[in-house]
């Protein structure tokens, strides 16, 4: 039997395809951007009696746990610390928004949205009132992002790609790595 | 308008600056994806539309300034909002666009002026 090493037919390479993963990618995008919003420095709502905002969601995790040990280190290690890990979420966040809008870099920063997207599934899956597929759901756009490499159709690295792969350096060979 | 793919993203990137000045309340954004304030709205306008010329005429230093101003613009929104003095009226999410847009405007003026045949042109 003839076999190219691929498992099976080829995904189309249409105009249609790649609109279309664009636009998973700038709806992710959007998605974080938003998120962005409402992890609100300096306090991140610790400073409200009961927590609101990003305090109130991550004590989620302790009050609902999903996972033993994460709650421990949520317990333990995130919440006394709580204003630098606030700090680490909004960066991080809007980051994500950032980069998967434009498509750059974009294979990384779909690992780091699946990691987030975790961490995020993590704390709330339990909560009272929570649709356990918005969570599943986020984790597997991340997932075709990065199996796509999304920031191709439409976005910079489509551009800049085939430049860095010209050019030497680590810089370039690390970039065409996490595009 | 030159055929470079970059000096066409550069456009593309422009007019998603300027276009989100329809992100304010009055332009219709029901969902609050961005918060624009009267701030944000005339920077990004402004900038947005620096991007746009630079890139129609394949002015890279405009292209540069246009990023530069967007990166320093999220800066400023990083270090004001949840505060009692807020310039340009956002958040966290006005953060997230500007930087997207300062980083991927920077990204393609550094490309542009590093190709071998660009010739620089005055701003």
């Amino acid at each position: 039997m003839y076999d190219d090493g691929a498992p099976g037919e080829p995904l189309p390479d249409t105009r249609g395809t790649r609109l279309g993963v664009a636009a998973l990618r700038i709806g992710v995008a959007l998605m974080w951007v938003q998120n962005a919003g409402w992890k609100t420095p300096p306090d991140f709502g610790a400073a409200s009696e009961p927590a609101r905002g990003l305090r109130r969601f991550t004590e989620f995790a302790v009050d609902h746990p999903v996972l033993p040990p994460y709650a421990w280190f949520v317990d333990n290690v995130v919440l006394p610390n709580f204003t630098f890990f606030g700090w680490v979420t909004l960066l991080v966040e809007a980051s994500l928004g950032a980069f998967l809008l434009i498509g750059l870099a974009t294979r990384f920063w779909a690992v780091v949205g699946f990691a987030q997207s975790l961490a995020i599934t993590l704390s709330v899956l339990n909560a009272p009132h929570e649709w356990h597929w918005s969570y599943f759901l986020m984790l597997l756009a991340h997932v075709a992002l990065l199996a796509t490499a999304a920031g191709r159709a439409y976005g910079l690295d489509g551009v800049l790609r085939p430049r860095w792969r010209r050019a030497s350096g680590r810089g370039a060979a690390l970039l065409v790595r996490a595009s | 308008m030159t055929g470079d793919p970059l000096d066409r993203a550069a456009v593309a990137l422009g007019t998603a600056g300027v276009l989100l000045v329809l992100m304010t309340p009055l332009g219709g954004d029901p969902w609050e994806l961005v918060q624009v304030g009267v701030g944000a709205a005339v920077v990004t306008a402004l900038l947005g539309a620096l991007a746009v010329v630079g890139g129609r005429t394949a002015r890279v230093p405009l292209v540069l300034a246009a990023g530069g101003g967007y990166l320093a613009a999220a800066l400023l929104q990083l270090s004001q909002f949840g505060r009692d003095t807020n310039w340009l009226g956002g958040n966290g999410s006005t953060v997230s666009y500007f930087l997207g847009l300062g980083a991927g405007l920077l990204a393609v003026a550094l490309a542009r002026r590093a190709e071998p045949d660009h010739e620089p042109k005055g701003a």
